[in-house]
């Protein structure tokens, strides 16, 4: 009702006027009948009505709520002060526009790595399946095992599955080869996820009936741009994926990415393809079936719950279920070359755990999580010290302003309605620097998108603003005008009103404890940007650690790229045989010094297995012990200059045929033959390809780094790739004699001269794929470098103003020291003692505080501790140097003061 | 005046039936024999205050020599606070009596 009364009240006033009207029309009349005159009469009634305009105003106010009333008078009055002094505003804008599109940038990355929900319906009701293991949680569930979920649950309104392609499929589009990201799905994943299409129809349930019989394929919105230039006739276009021909049957809409943030499906096919487009290993028809057999999990299952039913629930509800699927998987190893107790009990003692997924797969969110969280730590730093530094201006400018405000508290006004007043002030220039923060933002997003992505997978992620990243900036800005506003805004409303008004700035009330403000100010934004600069110090010199690292191989002068026959139709052995020719070409080319491949690209070993050593596993091995495996050409270790400690590389020699051989790292003969010398003694490794026969071990290479560069390398087994075909995906590592980028070209043309057909991807140097696997640590320091140097500027302009103005302020008493007889360095001298006093009082802080909080981030160092004493004393000494050049320019000027000009104007 | 005692003068005055405020003005006026004097214009931010309250309703009609003039009349809310005001007023009144007159009220 009040607010219904508040938007009426312009009408209520015009109907309040004319009831007055009413009544002196009334009251006329009569005193016309008691025998006025006319003019008498209007007077008379007048008088008796009193001060009509009063009353209408009275009645307004009670129709107004005071506070929204004054709040348009407020912002225009502040508009107009601002707009007067506009490099006061300029400063302070751009300032807040640094630190709260700082906070922007790095909250909408957040929100869409790891907040926002998937762009599909009710995401809240999705769920994915999750395996809890001994060794871990997985995500793979095996067909036979998804199809009873889906059919005879009680919880979902519906459940899909779906699989990445884990190498990208080739898609042939008019005899074009290119790359895309594919995805097995189920028929009813669409409809589930209730995506409609743009164009055509999506894959529906019967696509996935009849295995192998619906070459159909959906594309993305995104891919139909790049590759087909929204030709509105791809609907029924046949391309090739994988050397089969599919038919293209509609688009998806355009918001839709896929399911895990950060990465964009192109490409979608009913999974009942996956023996056609991945043929290796799909041993179609035979136990090992891999839409048949119950041990082969690859399918990943997400759910919709129905209305009311929790994950829980649903997971209980699932339970039986699970344990069957997992008996049936047990048991369907008997009789394969790689069942074993260990394997089947992994199988028995395995739990199902149910996940809210309506944020999809968390891939990104585990990578990325921790960083940005530091980052956004690192930011909101970064907007305290933006803060002290603007409050600050206002401090001054408060000050220029006394008299103003005098003579406003002296006509009657209150204090707070001044602090309202100051204060919609703040709040005016926080949004100005909001909106040119989201601007900012904005055009940084992009950026910090491609410094969170590899040289040749970028992530995509929407960055673009949504309500939630709005919220957060206008909050964040509200939050920073209260945080600057409302100190100066307090202090400049406690004048002493007769000094304040009487005369000069100078002499002019609480400018002392206006400076003791000032000053503590300044000591906090020392600390707080100390704190900001210590731990930015300490993530760069990390990165530095882990660039000057050694990695066991040399990745200087290495070039790699990667194949993959099977899509253009080679089964395993013909694959074998083509490496072999493409090595034989490859060497040929000028330039080059060795080459060779290896089925996990460099840093990027996946492959953890439980080997069985033939002369008896040592009792110190837990039978959960699990090594790194891979399968590599001839000349590996020369290629990588890992240095062969006891036998052989392997050699061309190493061929189908001759007797098996594998080369183990240091670390697997340190844990499997302590105390026995491993050369000549055989294992093999259940599960990894499909040989169970017993290899002999030929050599001992030193360990080098095979999951990243922070992991200690692991046991790792070599095993030559032409003795053991594996699936096709492979990485050539070419080691040249010049650039490995100028004999890019020669070599691309090599593999073309040995199949034409072959597409050639991921083509880099080693040194690039070394440096991709540092993407978050360069992420971190290079981010939180960037933040604490603005730190170091903001701290040093404040101090600089700040500086300043005590200087002018002390212009008199300067020109007294020096009449006295004080030299120019001892006023100098003076400056600058005061500037490094208060700098110390902020490292007093500030380091103390810097150690307290570092170990926030000790998980993300590497090669030194949390409170390393170098990164201190360095970040101490920049913060103490760059004061210094800050006091510099007024400690100058202060010794350039004339006595006589002083003295005479004080 | 009294807080409250013009609100009341006006439910009071409604009470016979609805009026303009020049009415309302002039009966209180008249019937309170002019001790409360009342500057006529401060009577109506009272009645747009009450008819906020919904105690009072109003609605334009013509005056007595044809004039158009915005008639109020007494809601059923308003009646019911007159009868409270009243008698809390009695009771104040009785008590003010009994300290003021002590001696009086015991004869």
């Amino acid at each position: 009702m009040g607010w219904a009364r508040f938007f009426r009240r312009k009408q209520w006033d015009a109907e309040r006027a004319r009831e007055l009207d009413a009544y002196l029309e009334i009251e006329t009349d009569e005193n016309l009948a008691r025998g006025m005159s006319s003019d008498e009469a209007r007077q008379a009634a007048c008088r008796k009505l009193g001060n009509s305009t009063l009353i209408r105003e009275e009645i307004y106010r009670m129709n107004s709520i005071g506070f929204f009333e004054t709040v348009w008078q407020d912002v225009r009055y502040a508009a107009r002060t601002l707009a007067k002094s506009r490099t006061f505003t300029f400063v302070v804008i751009v300032s807040l526009a640094l630190g709260i599109g700082a906070n922007t940038a790095i909250f909408s990355l957040i929100n869409a790595a790891l907040l926002k929900m998937l762009p599909v319906k009710d995401p809240e009701q999705l769920v994915q399946f999750k395996v809890v293991t001994p060794g871990g949680v997985g995500e793979g569930f095996s067909y036979p095992a998804y199809k009873e979920f889906r059919d005879h649950n009680r919880v979902f309104s519906g459940a899909l599955a779906f699989s990445k392609f884990y190498d990208e499929p080739n898609i042939e589009v008019d005899g074009q080869s290119g790359r895309a990201k594919g995805q097995m799905v189920s028929g009813n994943f669409f409809s589930v996820l209730g995506i409609k299409p743009v164009m055509g129809r999506l894959i529906a349930p019967t696509d996935e009936s009849v295995a192998g019989q619906s070459p159909v394929a959906v594309i993305s919105d995104d891919y139909w741009r790049r590759r087909f230039a929204l030709d509105p006739g791809v609907i029924g276009k046949k391309v090739v994926l994988n050397n089969i021909p599919f038919t293209i049957i509609g688009v998806t809409t355009p918001e839709f990415f896929g399911l895990q943030p950060g990465e964009k499906i192109d490409v979608s096919i009913p999974i009942t393809m996956k023996a056609q487009v991945n043929p290796s290993f799909a041993f179609t028809g035979t136990r090992q079936d891999i839409l048949a057999a119950p041990y082969r999990t690859w399918l990943s299952i997400m759910g919709r719950l129905k209305p009311g039913v929790t994950p829980k629930e649903a997971a209980a509800d699932l339970e039986p279920m699970f344990h069957a699927s997992m008996r049936e998987a047990a048991a369907s190893l008997s009789g394969l070359p790689f069942d074993s107790p260990a394997v089947r009990q992994s199988y028995l003692a395995s739990k199902l755990r149910v996940d809210s997924a309506g944020q999809g797969l968390a891939a990104l969110r585990q990578q990325f999580s921790k960083p940005l969280w530091i980052l956004m730590t690192a930011v909101f730093l970064l907007l305290l010290v933006t803060c002290a530094n603007v409050a600050n201006l206002l401090l001054a400018r408060a000050n220029a302003r006394q008299k103003e405000i005098a003579v406003r508290l002296t006509t009657g006004a209150g204090r707070w309605r001044l602090i309202r007043q100051l204060i919609t002030e703040s709040i005016l220039l926080a949004l100005g620097g909001g909106i040119l923060g989201l601007l900012l933002a904005f055009g940084a997003d992009r950026s910090l998108v491609m410094l969170m992505s590899h040289s040749n997978s970028p992530i995509s992620l929407n960055v673009r603003p949504d309500t939630t990243v709005l919220a957060f900036t206008m909050l964040v800005s509200l939050f920073t005008a209260l945080l600057f506003g409302f100190l100066p805004a307090w202090r400049a409303t406690r004048l002493n009103l007769t000094s304040a008004l009487v005369d000069s700035t100078r002499s002019a009330g609480r400018g002392g404890s206006r400076s003791k403000l000032g000053k503590m100010l300044i000591v906090a934004q020392v600390a707080v940007s100390l704190v900001l600069l210590i731990g930015a110090g300490l993530l760069a010199r990390t990165l530095q650690n882990l660039q000057n690292f050694y990695p066991g191989f040399n990745k200087e002068g290495v070039l790699l790229f990667t194949v993959n026959p099977g899509v253009i139709g080679y089964n395993l052995d013909q694959s074998a045989r083509l490496y072999e020719r493409l090595l034989e070409r490859i060497n040929g080319v000028p330039g080059v010094r060795s080459a060779t491949f290896s089925f996990y690209s460099p840093l990027r070993m996946l492959g953890l297995l439980i080997p069985k050593i033939q002369e008896g596993t040592p009792s110190s091995v837990k039978a959960t012990d699990r090594v790194g495996i891979d399968d590599v050409g001839p000349n590996y270790f020369k290629t990588f200059e890992i240095p062969v400690l006891a036998g052989r590389d392997f050699a061309p020699s190493d061929r189908a045929g001759t007797p098996k051989v594998v080369i183990i790292n240091e670390a697997m003969a340190r844990q499997y033959f302590s105390d026995r010398n491993p050369m000549g003694k055989h294992l093999t490794v259940p599960g990894w390809n499909g040989d169970p026969s017993w290899k002999e071990i030929v050599g001992v290479v030193k360990d080098a780094q095979n999951r990243g560069l922070r992991e200690s390398p692991t046991p790792m087994i070599y095993l030559p790739l032409f003795q053991f075909p594996d699936e096709a995906l492979i990485t050539f590592e070419v080691r040249t004699a010049i650039s490995p980028l100028s004999v890019s070209n020669a070599i691309q043309r090599a593999v073309k001269a040995t199949e034409l057909r072959l597409p050639v991807f991921d083509i880099k140097t080693l040194n690039e794929q070394v440096d991709d696997s540092l993407v978050q640590e360069r992420l971190i320091a290079s981010l939180s470098g960037l933040f604490g140097a603005l730190a170091l500027l903001l701290a040093a302009v404040g101090l600089y103003g700040l500086m300043t103005y005590a200087t002018n302020r002390r212009t008199g008493e300067i020109g007294i020291r020096m009449a006295l007889g004080a030299t120019r360095g001892q006023i100098a001298g003076m400056v600058l003692r005061e500037t490094l006093l208060l700098v110390l009082a902020g490292l007093a802080i500030g380091v103390p505080a810097a150690m307290a909080s570092s170990h926030l981030i000790r998980s993300e160092l590497y090669g030194l501790r949390a409170n390393d004493p170098l990164t201190i004393l360095i970040a101490g000494l920049m913060m103490a140097g760059i004061a210094v050049f800050a006091a510099y320019l007024p400690a100058r000027r202060a010794s350039r003061v004339d006595p006589m000009v002083a003295l005479r104007t004080e | 005046m009294l807080q409250g005692t013009l609100d009341l003068l006006i439910l009071q005055t409604l009470i016979m039936g609805p009026a303009h405020g020049h009415t309302i003005a002039h009966t209180i006026e008249q019937r309170s024999e002019e001790v409360l004097q009342v500057e006529h214009g401060s009577l109506y931010p009272a009645l747009h205050r009450l008819e906020n309250r919904r105690w009072i309703a109003s609605f334009w009609g013509t005056s007595e020599n044809n004039r158009k003039a915005r008639y109020y009349r007494l809601t059923a809310a308003g009646r019911k606070q007159l009868l409270e005001h009243t008698n809390r007023w009695d009771r104040l009144v009785r008590a003010v009596n009994r300290v003021l007159r002590p001696a009086k009220e015991e004869t």
